[in-house]
C-alpha cells in the first residue's frame, strides 16, 4: 500500500518551485472565497436589503416631515441637543435633506454594519475553527492564510456593496452624488476597521463567543469615546477626542456638508495594520488555540447560585444588565426630546392624532405613547427572560433538574419570578428616567413621580406576558417560542400603529397595553385588575398543565 | 418481598401517539444490587427510566420506586435517587463545578468533600465552562454529581457514553463501591463487558417487552455452552447423542454446543470415547443478547429447547 502514497494526485511534489512555496500560504484562496460566499450569501443579502432599504425610507419620511426649506432650517436650529450628540453624533448640515438623513440614520447603519461584519468574520473564522471544520479544510491543500484572507475579502466586498447600495439609494432619492458616495464610503470605512478588529480578536480568543465579545467591546468603546467627545463639544464642532474613535473618523467625513475624503485614509490604514497583525498572529499560533488565556470559572456554586432564583438570575445576568441599560437610554432619550418633538408636531395632523391617542394635549399624548412603547420594550425583555421555561426543557437541561427533588411548579415559578421582579424594576427605573429627562427640560422635578407611577401601571400587562409564556411553554412546548413572539408582534403593531392603520377602536383599545390607562388620561383601576386576573389565570393553567404532562425530550 | 425491591415494574405500557414504546415491560432491582438493563436503541430503556423519574406518565401497568409512586411522590423520591442520562446537558455559561453544586443543592445532600474526591477520581477540571467540555467531560459532571450524592438508588442510563477506557474503569469501581455501601443501581448499557462485570441481575428487553431476566448464571443456564474436546475415539458418533448441536468432528477432535440440561447425558456419551482434554465455554452475555435478537445461528433449536421446558 505504501507505494500508492506517492501517486495521490494532491501529494506535494518534491520539485516545488520557490514561486509555489511563496504562494503556498494563500493556496486555495479562490476556492475559499466561493465557499464562504456560498455559505453566507443569504445572510449577506438580508443585511443588504435591511440596511440599504432604510435609506430611501428615511429620506421619504424626512421629506414629508420637513417639506420646506423653512421647516428644515427650523429643525437645524433645534437639532443640536446633548441627547442627539451622544446617540448619533454632532449634527451638521441639518438644514439639508442629506444632513438630516445622516442625523437620523448614519449611526444606525454604521454600527449595524460594524456588527454585521464582526459576526460575519467570526462566523467564518473563529467559529469554524472552534467547530473543527477549519482543521478538516486545512488538512487538504489549503494555505495557512487562505481561509482567513478569503473571509476578510468576502466581508470587505459585502461592506463595499452595502456602501454602494446606500449611496445609490440616496442618489435615486435626489440627494447630491458626491455626498451620497462619501456617505456610502464612510460606511465602508467603519466596516473595514471592525472587520480588521474582529480579524484580530478571532486570533486572540479561542471561542467564537469570545471573539465576538472582544470585537463588540472595541466597537462599544469606539462608540462611547465618540459619544463622550460629541457631548463635550462646546463649539458644535468635533473636538480632539472624536479623533480617537474610528466611528468618529468616518463620521467626520461630513458627507452632504464639507465632504472630506481624507479621514477615510485613517480607516483604511487602521484596517490594513490590524489585518497585518492578524496574519502575523495566525502565522505564529497553533490551529485551534487562542492567544488569550482561557477563562477559568469558579470551582463551585455560591449559596445564591444554588437556589433556583439565583440560578435563573445568574444565567440571565448579561441579558438583564443589557436590557436595563438599553431601556434607560431609550427612556432618557425620549424624555429629553419629547418637548422639542411636540413643538414640531401639529395637533391637527392625522398621524399625530394616531400616535397621541387623540389626546388634546400633544405633549402628554406623545409622552404617553413613549411610556407605552417603553412598556412594550420591557415586555420584550420579559418574553425573552421567561422563555427559559421552554428553552431549558427544549435544550434537555430540564430533565436533570426535574429528576431532582424539586417540583415542576416550584421550578417554573422561580423562572417566572425573575422576569416579574426584573420588569417591575425596569418599569420603575425607566418611568423615572423619562420623567427625569422630561422634567429636567421643563424644570419640574415632580414629573419623576408622575411618570414612575404611570409606567408601573403597565406592570400587570407585563405579568400577563409572563402568564401567556408559561401557558404556551406548558401546552405547546415545541411551538411556544414562535407562538409567543408572533402574538407579541401582533400586540405591538395593534398597540402602536393600530390607530394609524385605521383599525376598529374596540381592537386597538383592548390590547393589554392600550387598555392600561395612559399618561394624561383618567386613571382607572378596573383594567389593571382584569389584566392581573388574566395573568394569574394564564400562568395558573400553564402550571397545572406542566405538572400533568410528560417531559418533552429533545 | 416488595420491601426488598428498589424498583418494581410490572406490565408497564407507554405510547407516544401511535407508537408503542413500552408494551408490558417487567423490571426488578433488588435493594443493594446492581441490575443491568440491556436492549438496543429504541427498545424502551430510556422511556422506562424516565417513567421511574416521574418525567413521563404511565399508560398502563405498575411502577414502584423505593416503595413509592414515581409520578405522585416524585419530589420526595428524588431526594433518595440520583440520575445520570446518556447525554448530560449542562448550562453552557456555568462551570462544571457550579453545575455539580446546583444539582447537589437541588437534591439537598450536597457534600463538598465527597464531590472533590470524585472530581479527583474522574480527573475532571471543575473550573472550566460547560461549553468547552467534551462529551466525555459532560458525562463526568453527571457521574460525579450522582456518585457524590447519598442517593439510595442510582438510575444510570448509558452513563459511560464518551468515556475513555481508563474512566470506564473508574466508573466500574464507583459502582462496586456504591453496592458495597448498600445502594441499589439500575444500569442501562450497551457495553456487555460492563454489565457482565458489574451486574447481579440482567434484564433484556426488546420492543418494549422484557424477553429475559434473571442472574447471569440463570440466563446462561438457558443457553448452550460450547465444548471443545480432544479424544481418542471417533468423534462422529457424537452426532447421534441427544443434546449435541452444531457438531464439527475432525480426527481426534470434536467441537459442539450443548444444552445445559443435556450435559450429564453428553458427558456420559463422551467418556467411552477417551477424552484427553476438554474445554467448556459458557455463553457470553453478548451471545445471549444477540440470541434474543435473532442474530444467533442457534435460534431455532433454542426455541425448541424452551418449548420443551
Amino acid at each position: 500500500m505504501a507505494t500508492t502514497v506517492g501517486m495521490l494526485p494532491n501529494a506535494p511534489g518534491e520539485t516545488g518551485t520557490s514561486a509555489r512555496a511563496h504562494r503556498a500560504p494563500y493556496a486555495g484562496l479562490a476556492l475559499m472565497i466561493r465557499f464562504i460566499v456560498r455559505r453566507n450569501w443569504l445572510r449577506m443579502l438580508i443585511w443588504l436589503i435591511v440596511l440599504a432599504g432604510m435609506v430611501p425610507l428615511v429620506i421619504t419620511s424626512q421629506r414629508e416631515l420637513f417639506p420646506t426649506q423653512a421647516a428644515r432650517d427650523a429643525y437645524a436650529a433645534v437639532a443640536n441637543t446633548p441627547a442627539l450628540a451622544a446617540l448619533t453624533g454632532l449634527p451638521y448640515a441639518a438644514g439639508t435633506l442629506g444632513g438630516i438623513l445622516n442625523i437620523k440614520l448614519w449611526m444606525t447603519i454604521a454600527v449595524a454594519l460594524a456588527f454585521a461584519v464582526i459576526f460575519l468574520v467570526t462566523r467564518n473564522g473563529r467559529a469554524e475553527e472552534e467547530a473543527g471544520r477549519t482543521e478538516l479544510l486545512r488538512a487538504g491543500v489549503l494555505g495557512r492564510h487562505a481561509y482567513s484572507l478569503a473571509n476578510w475579502l468576502v466581508a470587505a466586498a459585502f461592506a463595499a456593496v452595502i456602501g454602494i447600495a446606500c449611496a445609490g439609494a440616496a442618489m435615486t432619492q435626489g440627494l447630491p452624488g458626491d455626498g451620497a458616495l462619501l456617505m456610502g464610503s464612510s460606511f465602508l470605512g467603519v466596516a473595514l476597521v471592525f472587520l480588521a478588529v474582529s480579524a484580530v480578536t478571532g486570533q486572540l480568543a479561542r471561542t467564537s463567543r469570545g471573539a465576538n465579545a472582544l470585537a463588540s467591546i472595541v466597537l462599544a468603546v469606539a462608540y462611547l469615546i465618540r459619544a463622550g467627545a460629541d457631548v463635550g463639544s462646546e463649539s458644535g464642532k468635533a473636538n480632539w477626542a472624536t479623533w480617537l474613535s474610528p466611528i468618529g473618523w468616518a463620521q467626520q467625513t461630513r458627507s452632504y456638508g464639507e465632504n472630506l475624503w481624507w479621514p477615510l485614509l485613517l480607516c483604511l490604514g487602521a484596517a490594513l495594520a490590524l489585518c497585518w497583525i492578524a496574519l502575523t498572529l495566525e502565522r505564529q499560533r497553533d490551529l485551534g488555540s487562542g492567544l488569550l488565556p482561557e477563562h477559568v470559572g469558579p470551582r463551585g456554586a455560591s449559596a445564591l447560585l444554588r437556589t433556583q432564583v439565583g440560578l435563573t438570575l445568574r444565567l440571565q445576568r448579561g441579558s438583564i444588565i443589557g436590557w436595563t441599560l438599553g431601556v434607560i437610554v431609550f427612556a432618557l432619550f425620549f424624555g429629553g426630546v419629547a418637548t422639542a418633538m411636540s413643538n414640531l408636531l401639529s395637533p391637527d395632523n392625522a398621524i399625530t392624532k394616531a400616535f397621541t391617542s387623540h389626546s388634546s394635549n400633544v405633549l402628554d399624548g406623545l409622552l404617553g405613547f413613549f411610556l407605552m412603547a417603553n412598556a412594550l420594550l420591557v415586555a420584550a425583555f420579559v418574553l425573552q427572560s421567561s422563555d427559559s421555561i421552554r428553552a431549558e426543557e427544549a435544550d434537555g437541561r430540564a430533565e436533570l433538574q426535574w429528576a431532582s427533588a424539586i417540583s415542576r411548579v416550584r421550578w417554573a415559578a422561580s423562572r417566572m419570578a425573575v422576569p416579574a421582579v426584573a420588569s417591575f424594576v425596569l418599569l420603575a427605573l425607566s418611568g423615572a428616567a423619562i420623567g427625569g429627562a422630561f422634567g429636567a427640560g421643563v424644570g419640574d422635578t415632580s414629573q419623576i413621580a408622575r411618570f414612575f407611577w404611570a409606567s408601573l401601571a403597565y406592570w400587570p400587562s407585563v405579568l400577563l406576558v409572563i402568564g401567556v409564556v408559561m401557558l404556551c411553554a406548558a401546552a405547546l412546548p415545541r411551538a411556544a417560542a414562535s407562538v409567543t413572539w408572533a402574538l407579541f408582534g401582533v400586540v405591538v403593531i395593534l398597540s402602536m400603529f393600530g390607530d394609524l392603520f385605521g383599525l376598529p377602536d374596540w381592537v386597538v383599545e383592548n390590547t393589554p397595553f392600550t387598555a392600561t390607562p395612559r399618561l394624561g388620561t383618567d386613571f382607572a383601576v378596573l383594567p389593571l385588575i382584569v389584566i392581573t386576573l388574566l395573568a394569574v389565570i394564564a400562568g395558573g393553567i400553564g402550571l397545572w398543565i406542566l405538572r400533568r404532562r410528560d417531559l418533552t425530550s429533545a | 418481598m416488595t420491601a426488598s425491591l428498589a424498583v418494581d415494574v410490572r406490565g408497564l405500557e407507554k405510547s407516544f401517539g401511535p407508537a408503542k414504546a413500552l408494551d408490558g415491560l417487567d423490571l426488578q432491582v433488588g435493594t443493594g444490587t446492581v441490575a443491568g438493563f440491556l436492549g438496543p436503541n429504541g427498545a424502551g430503556k430510556s422511556t422506562t427510566i424516565r417513567i421511574l423519574l416521574g418525567l413521563l406518565r404511565v399508560d398502563g401497568g405498575h411502577a414502584t420506586l423505593l416503595g413509592g409512586d414515581p409520578w405522585r411522590d416524585a419530589v420526595e423520591l428524588h431526594k433518595r435517587i440520583a440520575y445520570v442520562s446518556g447525554d448530560v446537558t449542562l448550562w453552557p455559561s456555568l462551570t462544571g463545578g457550579q453545575a455539580i453544586d446546583i444539582l447537589g443543592a437541588l437534591r439537598g445532600d450536597h457534600d463538598r468533600k465527597r464531590v472533590d474526591a470524585f472530581l479527583t477520581r474522574f480527573d475532571l477540571d471543575p473550573t472550566k465552562k460547560a461549553r468547552s467540555y467534551s462529551k466525555g467531560n459532560r458525562q463526568k459532571v453527571g457521574l460525579v454529581a450522582a456518585f457524590a450524592s447519598r442517593a439510595e438508588l442510582l438510575l444510570l442510563d448509558e452513563p459511560t457514553n464518551g468515556l475513555d477506557p481508563l474512566m470506564e474503569g473508574v466508573f466500574t469501581e464507583c459502582v462496586k463501591e456504591a453496592r458495597a455501601e448498600g445502594r441499589s443501581v439500575l444500569l442501562s448499557s450497551h457495553i456487555f463487558a460492563e454489565v457482565e462485570k458489574l451486574c447481579d441481575t440482567v434484564t433484556i428487553i426488546r420492543d418494549g417487552r422484557t424477553v429475559e431476566s434473571g442472574t447471569l448464571a440463570e440466563l446462561r443456564h438457558l443457553q448452550r455452552s460450547r465444548v471443545t474436546v480432544a479424544l481418542d475415539g471417533d468423534p462422529a458418533t457424537l452426532a447421534t447423542v441427544d443434546g449435541v448441536h452444531d457438531l464439527v468432528a475432525e480426527r481426534g477432535q470434536a467441537s459442539f454446543t450443548v444444552d445445559s440440561v443435556a450435559l450429564p447425558t453428553v458427558l456420559a456419551a463422551l467418556a467411552p470415547l477417551g477424552p484427553r482434554e476438554l474445554v467448556s465455554t459458557p455463553p457470553s452475555l453478548e451471545e445471549l443478547f444477540l440470541h434474543y435478537y435473532g442474530v444467533h445461528p442457534a435460534t431455532e433449536s433454542m426455541r425448541s429447547h424452551r418449548a420443551a421446558e
